[in-house]
């Protein structure tokens, strides 16, 4: 089963040219390099603060687009990582483990089972669904279920 | 460039209703057009919050909550990893999505994803160099 984790943002992180500590990168390295000769890691992002980013929020046919920074730190990510393990207690016994992204205070992290295409089986067809894996597995960043 | 796309949960998603037949034919057609437009590296759908957990780290204690989750604003339900050549051209690219056809309000977010260069004012050469390597074996990452 694969699983994405999500690193939330803390207004720390997300301040404006806000690198990560170099201490903490280090120790998250250490980590993604233990998940990864396990197998367990698939993928693994930082994302830059919201002050380089933007939203498109839709109301039917109309949109509006919004220049970051966004202020709500509990609504924000900082980060994400995927993993391939049997079961989300399996998943959440690896996060325990990871550093605290937030030394000095509070960090929290979100557990998410990703969909797999074979998931669609109620609406979607055996073909539909092979028409879908085949084009994920042309994308060069993919991750997939083994 | 690189940016994560990310869409917000909704109470639907959440309910973990089968999306509308429409609604999924219409973004097969989008993310077709966007892999041939050389855009997508990555992207993925995610089961709604019941089926999921958050860890909460206090100091060296760590607390577990399951799902679900109340705050749809809060959560996401998909997302995707793009390369373009700017935030505008992103920006562009979800205007022309889909969600306009939705019913009721949809959120996209788009952030810009860190290159393990960008830490060169925090990390030695080397150990930049050592982590790109470390990526380079992850099955997600591109291959050089």
């Amino acid at each position: 089963m694969r699983f994405m984790v999500i690193v939330k943002a803390t207004p720390e992180s997300d301040k404006d040219g806000a690198l990560p500590d170099p201490e903490l990168l280090l120790e998250m390295g250490e980590y993604n390099e233990e998940l990864g000769n396990a197998g367990v890691l698939l993928a693994a992002e930082g994302l830059r603060s919201t002050s380089k980013g933007a939203r498109v929020k839709f109301s039917g046919k109309s949109c509006t687009v919004i220049d970051g920074p966004f202020t709500e730190a509990k609504e924000l990510i900082a980060g994400f990582s995927i993993l391939q393990v049997k079961s989300l207690e399996e998943a959440v016994e690896w996060v325990k483990r990871a550093p605290n992204c937030c030394p000095g205070g509070e960090g929290e992290v979100e557990v998410r089972q990703v969909f797999e295409m074979e998931d669609f089986a109620p609406i979607l067809t055996e073909e539909q669904i092979q028409h879908k894996v085949r084009a994920r597995a042309e994308l060069p960043n993919q991750t997939a279920n083994k | 460039m690189r940016f994560m796309v990310i869409i917000k949960a909704s109470k639907e998603s959440e309910e973990g209703a089968p999306p509308d037949p429409q609604l999924l034919l219409d973004m097969g057609k989008f993310n077709e057009e966007l892999i041939k437009a050389g855009v997508v590296l990555a992207m993925d759908g995610l089961h709604p919050s019941s089926k999921g957990a958050r860890v909460k780290f206090s100091g060296k204690s760590r607390t577990v909550v399951d799902g679900p989750f109340t705050e749809a604003k809060e959560l996401i339900a998909g997302f995707w990893l793009w390369q373009v050549k700017s935030l505008d051209e992103a920006i562009e690219w979800v205007k022309r999505s889909p969600f306009s056809s939705l019913a009721g309000e949809s959120e996209i977010e788009i952030r810009q994803v860190f290159e393990m260069e960008d830490f060169a004012p925090v990390l030695s050469e080397e150990q930049i160099q050592h982590k790109v390597d470390a990526r380079a074996e992850l099955v997600g990452q591109e291959k050089k």
